[in-house]
């Protein structure tokens, strides 16, 4: 009967959710100030945030790429935008980097972020990009194509 | 009638072991391939915008059409009542599963987003007839398992003609399926056609005879597999006869297209100007994959084995370098996208003939999936009964090579 | 002698006269946007957005476009043009009949019937009402089943990692992408596409972009000023990008 009291009492304490992890008080970021860290919540109370966030991003994504509704609350842009910090010179830190804000709680849970890959992980506009100039080269190469248009003036392609 | 036992494969451990290991270092560098493709992204391989589709889709189709195909010799047996093929059947629905679970894994290994493989499953888009295929290869499986259970276990054994026919009825509709991925294709000259779900029956059964030849060959040097004569002189009828379907309907093809004069351009391309592609065709697809073989198999020059072997390996090499004509042959030539206009520059290759050089990663992922089919069938055999031996005088014997303890 | 500060009654109507003209017919010259659908009302298919190019207009060597697409989508290259991303391409055509050289953008045909969505797995590759064709890249496997059904080669496949992506256009390795109208933009109330706006700034004025469902949009006076036609007709796509002049 003890036994399964002491492992009912382990058992409980180990599945207590983790909510006091939390940034609360805290800076969200080791390195650098984001708009997030002088206010009080983001746009929803900080325990849903932290419990639904990828909700609330999974159901704007489907809104936004599907219906064309690009309402600014849910959306990832708009959280990048408060919460990406600036270092000192005031130059965007990526916002999923080592010790940035989304990292802080993501390595400690353990949960894979694929969002990177495609989308900013700074606000960035049109003018600041790496330009090249493979686009605006033609490639001039001798081609069957111009076999082929001989090949059409030879079997007398009606004209 | 002779009573038909079933037989794992005694094999001497070290030939397994040697072999597993063997098998196994290809299947982990095709692993290896593949995440190296998935990290530093397709540029590393030789497909680009151009030739989307390269060597692992070649591998990949290929496999599944012999997992289709392989199943035929078992079908003969269930579901046309040959009993001649009844001891043939387990192995042969053995290597469908193999080979497809191989094709299978290339396919997967293959895509740009191998991690989205969940969204794959549960997400469908029933338009599309590759969701079909997804649905239909994995059903594939399930259906082979029950049909394997039915030929090997005697309690369920009455069932088994049944399971065949669904299986037959199954793997035609995924054959069509497969071909159906280019047929409902409009975009391409080469493609767009219905009959290309029939021309990959055809080869699914030619290069699944070929395939099931070769492994049982293979295994009849280890082990007291005996063969009897009446089969491989109908395997070699049955050889020449999906040997002349081949021809008939790559001809019916080719000669159709050559009347639409939209497909002349591309028609012309593949038969006589395009190079590589062309080569492949006449000297690949047609001559080393149906000519030789029919030669060979119909002359009386050869014994009945060698005929087989060499007309297997031919056709295997034969339908690999057709995979390769009319997958990568179909993507080479550019499209015509203005009506009597041709394009004469472009920063997007929409002028020139696309060049396809596979790189190493490429291969090494479709020697991978290949070997992976082979070890499964390692693994089978030598643990379930799928191999026959029988109990009986009234035939006359081949001599068998080795007897290890049968 | 008439003191220059002064003006004669001409020049002072001449004057006025321009000046308010001028106050109302700039503007309309301009492009802006306008009232542009509210951020949280679902697209519809009241609105058909269409692209028609004069190719006439276009001008042989000009990649203005091209450059446009560049920036505003952030597709920028690693000088490996085989499997670079183009969105938008300049192509030179030669007419079998005349000899004729012309020149042309190619995009997305954005098809009412798109092969690209018949083939997706998926069902990524999608045709958001309006009209749009584009790939939902959260949904997308990278197996490119869409690039070999595009009757027109609009697709391109990513092909390496990206770390320099621009907000308003995510896009990223294994996923493939074409051109979406610029849709962040127009859904932002913009009224030309990146690729638009260049070619009126270059004067030629070639693209032009806009709603057919309104038919004193730029596109829908481009359309009646001239006969259009869709590229490969044959296959019956009902493409919303028409072309003019060939």
């Amino acid at each position: 009967m003890s036994q399964l009291t002491k492992i009912l009492a382990i058992s409980i304490m180990v599945f207590i959710p983790i909510s006091s992890y939390s940034h609360g008080d805290e800076k969200h970021s080791l390195i650098g100030e984001s708009k997030a860290d002088k206010l009080d919540q983001c746009v929803e109370p900080t325990e849903v945030m932290q419990k639904e966030h990828f909700e609330f991003l999974y159901h704007q994504r489907e809104n936004t790429v599907e219906k064309g509704i690009r309402t600014k609350n849910h959306s990832l842009a708009n959280c990048i935008d408060c919460h990406v910090s600036h270092d000192e010179k005031g130059k965007a830190i990526p916002v999923n980097a080592e010790g940035q804000f989304c990292q802080t709680c993501h390595v400690k849970t353990a949960v894979n972020i694929d969002c990177f890959s495609c989308h900013a992980t700074v606000p960035r506009d049109n003018s600041s990009k790496i330009k090249s100039t493979g686009h605006n080269q033609n490639i001039h190469i001798e081609s069957t194509a111009n076999n082929l248009v001989e090949y059409y003036k030879e079997t007398n392609y009606e004209k | 009638m002779d009573k038909i036992t079933f037989t794992k494969f005694i094999i001497d451990p070290k030939i397994f072991w040697s072999n597993f290991i063997l098998l196994g270092i290809f299947i982990l560098i095709g692993f290896g391939c593949s995440h190296y493709m998935e990290l530093e992204g397709h540029y590393v391989t030789g497909m680009n915008n151009q030739i989307v589709w390269g060597l692992p889709h070649i591998f990949a189709v290929l496999l599944i059409v012999i997992a289709s195909g392989v199943l035929n010799i078992a079908s003969i047996s269930s579901v046309f009542d040959k009993k001649l093929y009844k001891p043939l059947a387990p192995l042969s629905a053995l290597l469908a599963i193999s080979f497809l679970i191989a094709g299978l894994a290339i396919l997967v290994l293959d895509l740009g987003r191998p991690n989205r493989l969940i969204v794959a499953m549960t997400t469908y888009n029933f338009v599309s007839i590759f969701s079909w295929n997804i649905f239909l290869y994995s059903g594939f499986a399930v259906v082979l398992a029950a049909y394997i259970w039915t030929m090997l276990d005697r309690e369920v054994n009455k069932y088994s003609k049944f399971m065949g026919t669904f299986a037959f009825g199954w793997r035609i509709i995924l054959t069509t399926g497969t071909g159906s991925i280019f047929g409902f294709l409009v975009a391409r000259e080469a493609y767009s056609t219905a009959i290309l779900a029939p021309l990959f029956i055809v080869m699914s059964l030619l290069y699944g005879t070929a395939v099931y030849y070769l492994v049982l060959r293979i295994i009849s040097k280890f082990h007291n597999t005996y063969i009897p004569k009446d089969v491989l002189d109908n395997l070699k009828k049955l050889s020449v006869m999906f040997l002349f379907a081949n021809l008939y309907f790559l001809g019916l093809y080719h000669v159709t297209n050559m009347y639409i004069a939209k497909h002349w351009d591309f028609e012309i391309f593949i038969l006589s100007s395009g190079g590589i592609y062309t080569l492949s065709f006449w000297l690949g697809q047609v001559i080393i994959g149906i000519v030789l073989p029919i030669i060979i198999l119909s002359s009386n020059k050869f014994g009945t084995h060698l005929a087989l072997t060499i007309a297997s390996f031919l056709i295997l090499l034969g339908g690999f370098i057709a995979m390769y004509v009319i997958i990568i042959g179909g993507q080479a030539y550019p499209l015509t996208i203005f009506p009597d206009h041709v394009i004469i520059d472009s920063s997007f290759y929409d002028n020139v003939v696309h060049s396809y050089i596979p790189s190493i990663y490429e291969f090494g992922l479709g020697i991978g999936g290949v070997a992976l089919a082979l070890i499964i069938t390692l693994i089978g055999i030598a643990n379930f009964k799928f191999l026959p031996t029988m109990i009986s005088s009234s035939h006359s014997s081949e001599p068998s090579d080795k007897t290890t303890g049968s | 002698m008439r003191n220059s500060a002064e003006l004669t009654r001409r020049e002072f109507i001449v004057k006025s006269v321009t000046a308010i003209s001028a106050v109302y017919i700039i503007p309309d010259l301009i492009p802006k946007a306008v009232a542009a659908k509210p951020l949280d009302l679902e697209v519809s298919a009241k609105t058909k957005w269409a692209i028609n190019v004069d190719v006439n207009k276009c001008v042989d060597g000009c990649t203005a476009c091209v450059e446009a697409c560049v920036d505003e989508n952030g597709l920028y290259g690693f000088d490996r043009p085989e499997t670079d991303s183009q969105w938008i391409r300049k192509l030179q055509i030669k007419d079998i009949k005349t000899d004729k050289v012309t020149t042309l953008p190619m995009m997305c045909q954005h098809c009412e019937n798109p092969p690209c969505v018949d083939v997706c797995p998926t069902g990524a590759s999608f045709r958001r009402e309006d009209g749009i064709v584009m790939v939902n890249q959260h949904t997308c496997i990278g197996c490119r089943y869409c690039m070999m059904a595009c009757p027109f080669k609009a697709r391109s496949f990513v092909h390496e990692n990206l770390t320099e992506q621009v907000t308003s256009a995510p896009r990223g390795k294994g996923c493939v992408e074409s051109c979406n109208l610029c849709v962040n933009r127009i859904d932002h109330g913009s009224e030309t596409t990146a690729c638009e706006e260049a070619c009126m700034k270059e004067g030629h004025h070639a693209i032009t972009f806009g709603d057919l469902a309104d038919p004193k949009s730029r596109v829908s006076l481009a359309m009646q000023a001239k006969p259009s036609r869709r590229l490969r007709e044959d296959l019956k796509l009902k493409q919303r990008v028409t072309y003019s002049g060939f």
